[in-house]
């Protein structure tokens, strides 16, 4: 096991009558993407924040390299956090903002900021103010990955970025930490866009982690039985299941598990259908109940996102 | 300590806003003082208050320090304490370089006989009256002041929102007013007059000095549980 | 290069992928495999999982690694995957096939007289 970089001890936030974080543990390790993954408000901005000691917890303990990153300068050095919305001083220019950075991290490599900006069409002169909400996370995007800190975290840093900024800042991503290794936090709600990205996947819902888990371990850990309802129940009696559809005498079930080669032959031997869950399918049947999905961008429509195999 | 240089780096990486601007709402007041000073009428010695506009801009500074700056200071994991050093530190030695400016401006004034207008901008009464170290002192004292204001204000905003700031406001209305109005009632006017008449702009500027300092240490204490 | 799809362990897949190509002659024995991190970059997946994949075919001597050079198809790779594979076509075409057959009632001698047809279109098809 590699070393723990990142820790949460029992992280509770309250705002007011909303309990953002209910008591999270959580272990990042070292030289791993991490997927930050929820709904929005579920609370993944509060406890990057809180990790990073942007914010204060309620209770219980936050640490980074195993000490809390508060007012600690050591700790913080070593780690990046651009919020989703990051402020920026009023007459800076992106080339400043890089500037900025590459006094605080040690690792800054100013060549691939500029290649980057280069890649993104980033108008490097032109004052952050007036810039477009895309290339706002453009920016922010640049500087967690120039910064090549020990720790980065990613708070949804795709707002606005069109499909295209999107791919080029997963393959800068991929191919930098491959060159790079650092432990990477990203935190998103378009899972299908980053789930292969990922070594390990915490999901959280409602200031509560439900998935910690290997993302090796979720892919395929939940299969959809389809066919006559009487028919796909019998079979799938005494297992856990997800999620239930039904059009008719047919019924669509999501259940929770693997079934092993002759559970296989037998469903097929009833004629009932078996397809494989995706990452975010099955996160979305773990987290929303009947409650639709957040916002998807504009070019891909909810339903695709949601559309459940058959 | 570097990370605290590094924090006044990053703020003159735009010259702008802490060199920039300030000398052109300096040099702006100034023209436009002589300009009035050429077309008013008399051969009397004029003086105007134009050399205090770059004192307002210090305020709104003081500001945006705190509200756009410390923002993406923590998105540079820069820690608070290197944030409020290495921002006052800056702000400090723009003070001692306005106040420098404003020292040779007034030895200007003197040898051109205001600008060959009789008209004074940077030399005025009371304030210039002293020694040239004790003008120094009010006029980097009083830049302080402008500063100092505008960042624990800010401050006590991103710490408390909106409401925090009404009540510190009304609350620091309330205590003024009713001071004044206590003194109004044990009739102590007639002594604080006396004092302030009695008061040269060097010990003014000891008197500010102090209050500066309150101020700073009631900002640093407000901005260690801020959040962005 | 086939695809990558999210909904069983990408490892699985990217093993699956290599072992296509040393069965269909693409990477030939003792040829150099691509990197981890260059499946990781054309693929967009995650290097430690590319990583994972490569390591399943070393550790059942499909892959072996030739230390600061690469990693190299094993000689022999070939002849094994194929047995392998023989015997999975068995359980994942052959057997569906029959239960399907029985459902549409077609006996056994007309399925391998449809069989023998086909391979002789296919065969027909891989001259021309």
């Amino acid at each position: 096991m590699s070393a723990i970089v990142v820790e949460a001890r029992k992280l509770s936030k309250r705002y007011k009558d909303v309990l953002a974080l209910d008591s999270v543990d959580l272990k990042f390790e070292e030289n791993r993407i991490y997927g930050l993954l929820g709904r929005n408000g579920a609370g993944k901005s509060t406890l990057m924040s809180i990790l990073t000691s942007q914010a204060f917890p309620t209770s219980g303990e936050a640490l980074v390299f195993g000490g809390s990153a508060y007012e600690n300068d050591a700790v913080l050095s070593r780690m990046c956090f651009i919020r989703e919305s990051q402020k920026y001083p009023d007459d800076f220019k992106p080339k400043h903002a890089f500037k900025s950075a590459a006094l605080f991290y040690r690792n800054w490599d100013q060549d691939f900021a500029d290649r980057l900006a280069a890649e993104f069409r980033l108008p490097v002169d032109r004052r952050i103010k007036k810039l477009s909400r895309g290339q706002l996370s453009a920016v922010g995007v640049i500087i967690g990955l120039a910064s090549r800190a020990e720790v980065t975290f990613f708070d949804e840093p795709y707002l606005g970025l069109d499909a295209v900024a999107r791919q080029l800042f997963y393959d800068h991503l991929v191919a930098d930490y491959a060159r790079h290794p650092r432990t990477i936090v990203l935190s998103s709600h378009l899972i299908d866009e980053v789930s292969m990205l990922l070594e390990h996947v915490v999901v959280i819902d409602g200031g509560r982690i439900i998935i910690d888990d290997d993302a090796e371990n979720i892919r395929g850990s939940a299969v959809v039985v389809s066919g006559t309802a009487e028919l796909v129940d019998g079979f799938l009696a005494g297992r856990t299941v997800l999620h239930r559809e039904t059009l008719g005498s047919l019924a669509s079930v999501t259940m929770e598990g693997v079934f092993s080669a002759q559970e296989r032959r037998e469903a097929q031997e009833l004629g009932l259908g078996l397809s494989p869950v995706s990452l975010q399918h099955l996160i979305v049947r773990k987290t929303m109940g009947d409650a639709e999905w957040s916002a998807k961008p504009a070019e891909k429509p909810v339903d695709e996102a949601m559309e459940v195999p058959r | 300590m570097s990370r605290v240089v590094a924090v006044a780096s990053m703020q003159l990486i735009n010259k702008w806003a802490y060199v920039g601007t300030p000398l052109l709402v300096l040099g702006g007041a100034l023209a436009l003082s002589l300009a009035i000073y050429a077309m008013v009428p008399t051969d009397e010695v004029k003086y105007g208050g134009g050399s205090q506009a770059p004192f307002w801009y210090f305020l709104v500074l003081g500001i945006q320090s705190m509200t756009l700056v410390f923002p993406f200071s923590q998105g540079l994991s820069i820690s608070r304490r290197a944030f409020y050093l290495g921002t006052l530190g800056l702000f400090s030695l723009m003070a001692a370089f306005m106040t420098g400016i404003y020292l040779l401006g007034g030895v200007l004034e003197e040898a051109t006989n205001g600008w060959g207008l009789q008209g004074y901008f940077f030399q005025l009464p009371w304030i210039s009256d002293g020694a040239w170290y004790a003008t120094g002192a009010f006029l980097f004292v009083a830049m302080m002041f402008m500063f100092i204001i505008g960042f624990w204000f800010a401050t006590v905003f991103k710490r408390w929102g909106t409401n925090g700031l009404l009540i510190v406001g009304f609350g620091s209305a309330a205590v003024l007013i009713g001071a004044a109005a206590l003194s109004t009632v044990l009739q102590w006017w007639g002594t604080i007059g006396a004092w302030f008449a009695q008061q040269t702009p060097l010990s003014i500027s000891g008197w500010a000095a102090l209050v500066c300092a309150v101020l700073a240490a009631g900002s640093y204490a407000t901005l260690r549980r801020a959040t962005p | 290069m086939g695809m990558i799809d999210d909904s069983r362990p990408i490892f699985v897949q990217i093993a699956e992928l290599i072992e296509n190509d040393i069965v269909d002659g693409t990477l030939a024995e003792e040829a150099q495999v691509p990197s981890t991190n260059e499946f990781a970059a054309f693929h967009r997946i995650n290097p430690a999982t590319a990583a994972k994949g490569v390591n399943v075919l070393v550790d059942s001597g499909i892959l072996y690694k030739r230390r600061g050079i690469g990693m190299f198809v094993a000689t022999g790779a070939r002849a094994k995957l194929v047995a392998r594979r023989t015997e999975q076509f068995f359980e994942q075409y052959v057997r569906p096939l029959t239960v399907e057959a029985r459902k549409l009632g077609i006996s056994p001698q007309e399925l391998g007289g449809m069989i023998a047809r086909a391979a002789g279109a296919a065969e027909k098809e891989a001259v021309q």
